[in-house]
């Protein structure tokens, strides 16, 4: 125990303390291994605590669904950890409890992720039950109908929340029915409902193959432990036919309107405002990330700052890119006053159009790019972390470099790449605005924000047929 | 059996009183600035809930030496994480920094320990209760069940108990908060006494303390606080409740008084939970979710607190499904679990599930300095961190059950979310005990370790 004394000269608090030189963030190298079977494997070591990341990183994901049956792709993961060859799934789910890991198979709209999180003294058991739900599984009926019950139930359950029923109906006003994009991974009552067990086996059969898929290890243990490991618990795996097709999107709607979901009584009202932006691997990432940061993409930005600090209508405003496979969305969203209804939605599109039309200042500029070489740096801290940017290169198709160049990318944004980004992804004329409040008492003032009629949707997003 | 590493650290005290915890890792260029305030929402008087973290948003508009915006500003020009939280018990602010900005963010934090009355005022105090309304309809009143806990903690711990008013506060009380009050809150609980420092990550150990002295040491001692005695709850009789809100779903809550956290029976208790509820063979979810498919989901916790706890099972029912009926069942399953026991196989599961939840704990900067930012502060020992797994060693099936009667025997509440107009799915009111069964349970004040 040691007491500290005051210091001989009085501080002067006004003045900020220099900062140390910047750490260097040194990137672990990724080791690239291979099963019999073809299957890739890429491991980082990080030897911190004792555990251990195991991912599958399968490139078919809920557009790949079939016509009709949104959900498929989501059900079928859920589903391959509820029966195999050898084990039900009360055994399964007895055995990954036994050894305190979690196992989670889900589908995004992109691709499917397998990701098994151990202590590395249970790692042996922990493959086994991974690789066995993986390249094994048998799809009980009886399990089939129960998952696909318990994914109904959600599905009713979910309108309940006014944030998830906003989210939900954006995307498929902003894309369209007809595109993948347009519908939850997780589908709807009508195709769930429709779904058979013919169907996730189909859709098994197509997609999970070594040829779609990509192993990822992250954590404590080396190439040499654990290649042997996953050879003999995944080395045979060959998967089934393999018909997967890529997927054929038609361009995304983006009808420029205002859509309203009414809500009885709901005492705050959330805003949607975008349309379809970038996809992940486009050449506009670093500007539109550092354009965002100033726009709405931290506590600082512009948006939070308004509707938040200055005006108090919110808990917290924000804007984002989803970079995806294909062009992802660009969403302004929050959750707003209920009786200010129309002043945050039109502060919002003057934010959007704002930068849109003047882009953003040197000082800006440097603020976010520096706030994001700074964030790069706590970006690899934990297993999971580490996992999670080995699977961006592997989705997206990104260069194995692509780390090592992150900083320089970043710091060569020009506030005239901000501005090209600006004048292309940003024109508020081009998106659409969706709201889910009380129509009773805000949609007078939506009707005034002057982007024409108010169309009402129903909590899934279709049309509703109302009289005025 | 385990291959949690216990964390070294060092552990110093200011001659104000400010006591501060160094954990050195330089595996990352992160370093992790914890400042942990002994005080939450039980400090607070009826009429004025919702103050300490009404608070705790004033402390990120500035203080006398730091602009309003400037400590988001600063922090967010270098990348860093940042976020304050209050609960029942504390309030805690940190910063996740690239390591070479350590000084920075500690030099901002001694500011706000120090400096704050000067720079609130009324349009600050204004704005802020606005926002906070936002964020309790955000994330409470348009939220299905949002407001359960706060029906729930206002039953279970009874009128004038601290745990009986809900962090956020209420609409009315917030409206009802002065500047004054906001100051005479910061004087009684922001002094440096009444607080730890933890920092975690890649630093240089002497600097750090140099820098901790320089912007802390100067700040004046407050005046000491008395500790606050353990404050068990008791219901004199069973609570039952029923809800009818805007819900698909019908929801049964069943609360009961419970242990304190930290001590053996809390932990006992969270190993009975884990084998009622945690995994697709546990005893609840199995014939609540599996079989009969009555159920769409089951969660049972315990939630021990500074100075009581609870106990909760949570179950969520299929559309129109009969809250009664799930009673029934969940009542036979824990009679069931007393008079056959529990097995070493499902204590030697939940050790392990521990172990690895602790193991998740220790793999960030954060999450260390809050580990022991949070031990020190609730239990007065920051190696409480490390000895929170030791807990769980060593556990006997008949401790198990032993634990469990002294809670399940004790009156609880019981809380029916059911959608409107049908309130024919609640449970009936006559309540089952489910550890009347078995050997008889020594009746001992419910939540006393």
């Amino acid at each position: 125990m040691t007491a500290r004394s005051d210091p001989p000269v009085p501080l002067d608090r006004t003045k900020r303390p220099a900062a140390l030189p910047l750490p260097r963030v040194i990137l672990p190298p990724v080791e690239k291994g291979e099963l019999s079977s073809g299957l890739p494997v890429r491991l980082v070591e990080q030897h911190r605590n004792a555990q251990v990341v195991i991912s599958i990183v399968l490139q078919s994901g809920a557009s790949m669904d079939p016509r009709g049956k949104s959900g498929t792709a989501s059900l079928t993961a859920a589903l391959l950890d509820a029966g195999t060859g050898s084990r039900d799934a009360l055994e399964i789910s007895e055995s990954v409890e036994f050894i305190g890991a979690s196992l989670n198979f889900n589908a995004g709209a992109d691709a499917t992720f397998g990701t098994l999180l151990t202590l590395s003294r249970h790692l042996g058991r922990g493959i086994a039950l991974f690789a066995d739900a993986l390249s094994n599984p048998s799809f009980p009926l009886q399990e089939f109908e129960r998952l696909r019950s318990q994914r109904l139930t959600s599905l009713v359950a979910l309108k309940d929340r006014a944030a998830s029923v906003a989210s939900r109906a954006f995307m498929r006003v902003i894309y369209g029915e007809e595109h993948p994009y347009g519908k939850d991974p997780s589908g709807t009552e009508e195709s769930v409902g429709g779904l058979s067990r013919d169907d996730i086996c189909g859709f098994y059969g197509d997609h999970y193959i070594p040829a779609n898929a990509t192993l990822i290890v992250v954590g404590d243990t080396t190439m040499a432990e654990i290649l042997p490991i996953l050879e003999a618990e995944l080395g045979d795996w060959r998967g089934g036919p393999g018909r997967a097709a890529a997927a054929v999107s038609p361009p995304p709607a983006a009808p420029a309107s205002v859509y309203l979901i009414d809500r009885p009584d709901a005492p705050q009202s959330e805003i949607r405002i975008g349309s379809p932006a970038l996809a992940r691997n486009s050449a506009d990432y670093f500007p539109a990330t550092v354009m965002n940061r100033v726009l709405g993409g931290q506590f600082s930005s512009r948006i939070n700052m308004n509707l938040r600090e200055k005006r108090g209508l919110t808990y917290g405003a924000r804007s984002s890119f989803a970079f995806m496979k294909q062009a992802g969305p660009f969403i302004v969203s929050g959750g707003f006053t209920g009786a200010k209804t129309g002043e945050a939605a039109g502060q919002l599109l003057l934010e959007i159009d704002a930068m849109h039309r003047e882009g953003v200042t040197d000082e800006e500029l440097e603020f976010s790019r520096k706030g994001l070489i700074g964030g790069f740096a706590l970006s690899f801290e934990t297993p999971y972390q580490m996992a999670g940017a080995l699977q961006s290169l592997i989705l997206y198709g990104l260069p194995d470099d692509y780390y090592e160049r992150y900083i320089p990318n970043l710091a060569s944004v020009t506030s005239a790449d901000v501005m090209r980004v600006a004048r292309s992804m940003l024109d508020g004329r081009g998106m659409a605005l969706l709201v889910v409040a009380d129509a009773n008492g805000t949609r007078e003032g939506l009707e005034s924000l002057g982007r024409g009629d108010v169309v009402m949707l129903d909590t899934s997003g279709s049309p509703m047929r109302v009289s005025v | 059996m385990s291959g949690v590493k216990a964390l070294t650290y060092e552990q110093f005290l200011l001659a104000n009183g400010l006591t501060v915890v160094l954990h050195h890792d330089g595996t990352s260029p992160v370093a992790a600035v914890m400042v942990m305030y002994h005080a939450g929402s039980r400090n607070e008087v009826p009429g004025r809930t919702g103050l300490a973290h009404l608070f705790e948003h004033l402390m990120f508009k500035g203080s006398e030496h730091v602009p309003d915006g400037e400590h988001f500003r600063l922090l967010q020009e270098i990348g860093a994480v940042v976020n304050g939280s209050t609960s029942e018990d504390r309030t805690n602010y940190y910063e996740v920094v690239p390591s070479n900005y350590l000084e920075l963010a500690l030099s901002l934090e001694s500011d706000r320990m120090g400096f704050l009355p000067g720079a609130v005022d009324q349009a600050k105090l204004d704005n802020q209760r606005d926002v906070v309304k936002n964020e309790r309809r955000q994330n409470y009143d348009n939220v299905p069940y949002g407001t359960a806990y706060e029906t729930i903690a206002r039953e279970v711990f009874g009128p004038g108990h601290p745990y009986s008013w809900p962090v956020i506060g209420s609409m009315e009380d917030l409206s009802a908060a002065s500047l004054e009050d906001v100051k005479a809150f910061f004087r009684k609980y922001y002094a440096p006494n009444n607080a730890c420092i933890a920092v975690a990550g890649d630093f240089e150990r002497n600097q750090v303390m140099d820098w901790i002295g320089k912007y802390f040491g100067p700040l004046p001692r407050g005046s000491s606080l008395a500790k606050s005695a353990l404050f068990p709850a008791e219901l004199p009789e069973e609570r039952h409740l029923v809800s009818e809100e805007n819900v698909q779903l019908p929801r049964l809550f069943l609360t009961w008084p419970g242990p304190p956290r930290g001590t053996r029976d809390d932990a006992l208790l969270d190993v009975l939970t884990t084998i009622l509820s945690s995994g697709k063979n546990s005893r609840l979810y199995r014939p609540l979710v599996f079989e009969k498919k009555i159920a769409q989901g089951v969660t049972a916790y315990t939630e021990g607190k500074e100075i009581a706890g609870t106990v909760t099972i949570d179950v969520s029912a299929k559309p129109d499904g009969d809250l009664g009926e799930i009673e029934e069942c969940l009542h036979d399953v824990i009679e069931r679990v007393f008079t056959d026991g529990v097995t070493d196989r499902e204590i030697e599961a939940a050790f392990n599930g521990k172990e690895a939840q602790h193991t998740g704990r220790l793999t960030t900067a954060l999450g260390i300095a809050s580990g022991l930012a949070t031990s020190f502060t609730l239990s007065g020992d920051a190696e409480n961190f490390n000895r929170d797994i030791e807990r769980f060693r060593g556990i006997t099936p008949d401790e198990v059950l032993s634990a469990g009667r002294r809670v399940f025997s004790s009156h609880h509440v019981t809380l029916n979310i059911v959608p409107r107009g049908k309130s024919s799915l609640a449970s009936p009111a006559t309540t089952r005990n489910s550890a009347h069964t078995g050997t008889p349970a020594p009746h001992t004040a419910a939540g006393t370790p």
